[in-house]
């Protein structure tokens, strides 16, 4: 699975779940921060979290979902990448 | 000022004053010394002083009645309150009678069909054929303690038979031609009827539909009824099931003569009919309607709220399953006349029941939100396939009316109110209605019914949206629930949820006006993520998308989610529209902003059908358990069980 395939999973699961069709324009930037463009609340966050374990069968620890790993496009593709989810 | 604020129909003065409802109004402010200052204060003291209330319309409908008006009401609790106990009264007799000599000539019954079939009776007319027909029931046993049973169109000889057995003292329990043998035995087993009223088949979308075969299974499971009445003559259907047939043309022909006929008074709560409610848990309960209640009842609904008048002519769009069949009945005692019109609404035109109004000079015409979205989206014109100058109101009921329909209805049919009334079986008859003196607003009913002490008893979330409640008593209220001797199933269905206060079982908003939005049934109701959820919230969203034929929004138990459950949405979409993305994600944005998040399905699944009951109206409760693996309690209540396999096996819904 290529970059551009998981970006556009992820970006699919935000439409479905909260933005429905707006996902694109709330992010902006891949770069730009989640939490401070309003694109998930924690609950959100949570619920990405059970989202890419089940879609990447990856194990993400719940201390590590934190502003450094996991607020933004590129930081979330960093991550499952690193730890192996773009081989699903 | 918004759209919701601005009355969409506004009544002529001079029209309103010379209604019923304002006559009324300052009848009761002369008896009760007050000047009211407006309808809601003149409303709010019907409820509050609800005695004197039913006291003087009793006295201003005059009814002909005998023995003596007090107590108005023995009794303040709203579960064992009785009215009028020194009261009798005939129901047949105060629909037939004329109150002046020209109306015994005046048209009192129309009947037609969709395959064209037309006869009309005059007052004289009709009141001599049901008195015939009740000299012969008479002699065949029929009267007080009776039950008599019908498979029946809506047309003359569903009336004559039913104004005969009740003017005798009989109850009457109807149901449309088109349920199945096991809906009708649900409900007529449990009542044990000594005669069975049957047509032997019935029109539908230009065949004729034959019920030989469900009338063999039907006799069978009644061993009590011993006399089969053919209605529309077609013995052939009736025969060889071993019972005493005869038709009810041959009743009529026997018990013809020219001698006067005395309609026996009952007392004021004397059994009238038994209803049946929709039936999707458990066995259909029967509702125990008397004849005082009934008549008071209706006559305040459609001489008040309605304002049928001498010369008017109604036409209800019902089967005769539905309560609004034995309320248009009731027209008759307002010297209105009925239009029974049976069969296809859109057969053999798409306009037929238009072009019917218009021929037949309708006044009131009645209906339901379906075929009024039925003929927006059929681009139907009614002003230009009708004359409707006769036309003066629409009545909507049966399910949530959409704001965009009150635009659609002043555009289409001209300027006339669209009228939302609500109700039901429960109460045969409305707890919200029209009313002459009002304007109409858009998604709202115009008043309370008078003489109710409605109110919305509000969640501990607040919120606007509340339940709908009744907390005094009154006079339409079921008498029992039949074959319920200590009144315990009677208590659960109403009393049960808030003790002393009548519970419906609908959700409404009650406006600062005095109106009221009825947002659909609350038994439906949803628990998503530890909120409450009302599926007519997100019905009045999905009235917009016009990709949707019907919607049924349903939770369904998963426990991987958090509160362990998740909203399912059941779309039937209109012919070659597919579920995409894209207006999935449509649905749901909408659904986001104009409902909330939470109403926000986990699931939209396309599928082919939906599960409705009988009487047409759409089973939630059926759905659910289908879609939570569960057999639902009475399949017989429905229509087509068979589109409950499909969701079952739904993929997206978690099926194989």
């Amino acid at each position: 699975m290529t970059r551009a395939d998981m970006r556009r999973l992820l970006i699919d699961w935000l439409d479905d779940k909260y933005h429905f069709g707006d996902a694109e324009a709330k992010i902006g930037d891949d770069e730009a921060s989640f939490l401070d463009r309003g694109v998930l609340d924690s609950l959100g966050f949570v619920a990405l979290v059970v989202y890419l374990e089940d879609k990447f069968r990856i194990k993400i620890e719940l201390k590590l979902l934190n502003r450094e790993n996991f607020d933004s496009v590129n930081k979330i593709l960093d991550y499952v990448t690193a730890h192996g989810g773009g081989n699903a | 000022m918004t759209e919701s604020d601005r009355p969409i129909f506004v009544p002529e003065p001079e029209v309103s004053s010379r209604s019923q409802m304002a006559y009324f109004m300052a009848y009761c402010a002369r008896a009760a010394g007050i000047d009211f200052e407006d309808w809601l204060e003149f409303s709010k003291w019907s409820a509050a002083s609800w005695r004197d209330f039913w006291r003087c319309f009793l006295a201003w409908a005059a009814p002909e009645t005998e023995g003596t008006s007090e107590p108005v009401c023995a009794g303040d609790a709203i579960e064992s309150a009785v009215f009028f106990p020194e009261l009798r009264l005939s129901y047949t007799g105060n629909l037939l009678r004329s109150t002046s000599p020209d109306q015994d000539e005046t048209v009192a019954l129309i009947a037609l069909d969709e395959t064209g079939r037309r006869s009309e009776w005059t007052r004289a007319e009709l009141r001599a054929r049901v008195e015939a027909a009740a000299r012969s029931l008479r002699a065949l046993g029929v009267g007080p303690g009776a039950r008599v049973a019908a498979i029946a169109r809506n047309d003359d000889e569903a009336i004559v038979a039913c104004l005969a057995a009740t003017g005798l003292g009989a109850t009457w329990s109807s149901v449309g031609p088109d349920q199945g043998h096991e809906a009708i035995l649900a409900r007529f087993k449990q009542l044990d009827p000594g005669l069975l009223l049957t047509v032997g088949s019935y029109p539908y979308q230009g065949s004729i539909r034959p019920l030989r075969d469900r009338l063999e299974a039907v006799v069978a499971g009644l061993p009590t009824a011993r006399i089969l009445v053919s209605l529309d003559r077609d013995l052939a259907a009736v025969s060889g099931l071993g019972r005493e047939v005869v038709t009810l043309a041959e009743l009529e022909a026997k018990g013809s003569s020219s001698e006067a006929f005395n309609w026996p008074r009952f007392p004021f709560n004397h059994p009238l009919f038994v209803m049946f409610s929709s039936g999707t848990t458990g066995a259909p309960k029967c509702i125990v309607h008397g004849v005082g209640g009934t008549l008071l009842e209706h006559l305040k609904e459609q001489r008040l709220h309605s304002d049928f008048k001498p010369g008017d002519r109604l036409l209800f769009t019902t089967s005769c399953g539905w309560m609004m069949w034995n309320w248009q009945l009731s027209a008759l005692a307002s010297q209105t006349a009925i239009v029974a019109y049976d069969g296809s609404p859109t057969f053999p035109a798409l306009d037929s029941l238009w072009r019917a109004v218009g021929q037949e000079r309708v006044s009131v015409f009645g209906t339901g939100p379906a075929y009024l979205q039925y003929c927006r989206d059929a681009a139907i014109v009614p002003r230009d396939c009708a004359d409707l100058t006769r036309l003066r109101a629409i009545q909507s009921t049966g399910s949530v009316l959409g704001d965009k329909m009150y635009d659609w209805v002043a555009e289409n049919a001209g300027s006339l109110p669209l009228q939302s009334i609500s109700g039901g079986t429960d109460i045969l008859g409305c707890f919200v209605l029209g009313n002459p003196l009002l304007p109409v607003f858009r998604g709202e009913a115009q008043s309370i019914s008078l003489g109710i002490d409605l109110r919305s008893l509000k969640s501990d979330g607040g919120g606007e949206v509340g339940e709908l409640i009744c907390c005094n008593p009154f006079p339409s209220r079921p008498i029992a629930f039949f074959n319920d001797p200590d009144g315990s199933k009677f208590h659960a269905a109403y009393f049960s949820q808030n003790p002393g206060i009548w519970t419906h079982g609908d959700f409404v908003i009650l406006t600062p006006r005095g109106g009221a939005r009825i947002l659909g049934r609350s038994d439906g109701v949803m628990n998503i993520r530890g909120v409450r959820i009302g599926p007519a919230e997100i019905y009045s969203v999905l009235q917009d998308f016009v990709e949707i034929r019907q919607a049924m929004a349903v939770e369904q138990l998963s426990p991987g989610e958090i509160g362990g459950s998740r909203l399912i949405l059941l779309l039937v979409l209109r012919e070659g529209v597919t579920l995409d993305r894209p207006l999935t994600l449509r649905i749901k944005k909408e659904l986001s902003r104009r409902a909330s998040m939470l109403h926000v399905p986990a699931v939209i699944a396309a599928v082919d059908d939906l599960p409705a009951t009988h009487n047409g109206k759409l089973s939630e409760r059926a759905a659910r358990d289908a879609v939570n693996g569960r057999l639902p309690a009475n399949l017989a209540a429905l229509r087509n069980p068979g589109c409950l396999e499909q969701l079952r096996a739904h993929v997206d819904l978690g099926g194989a």
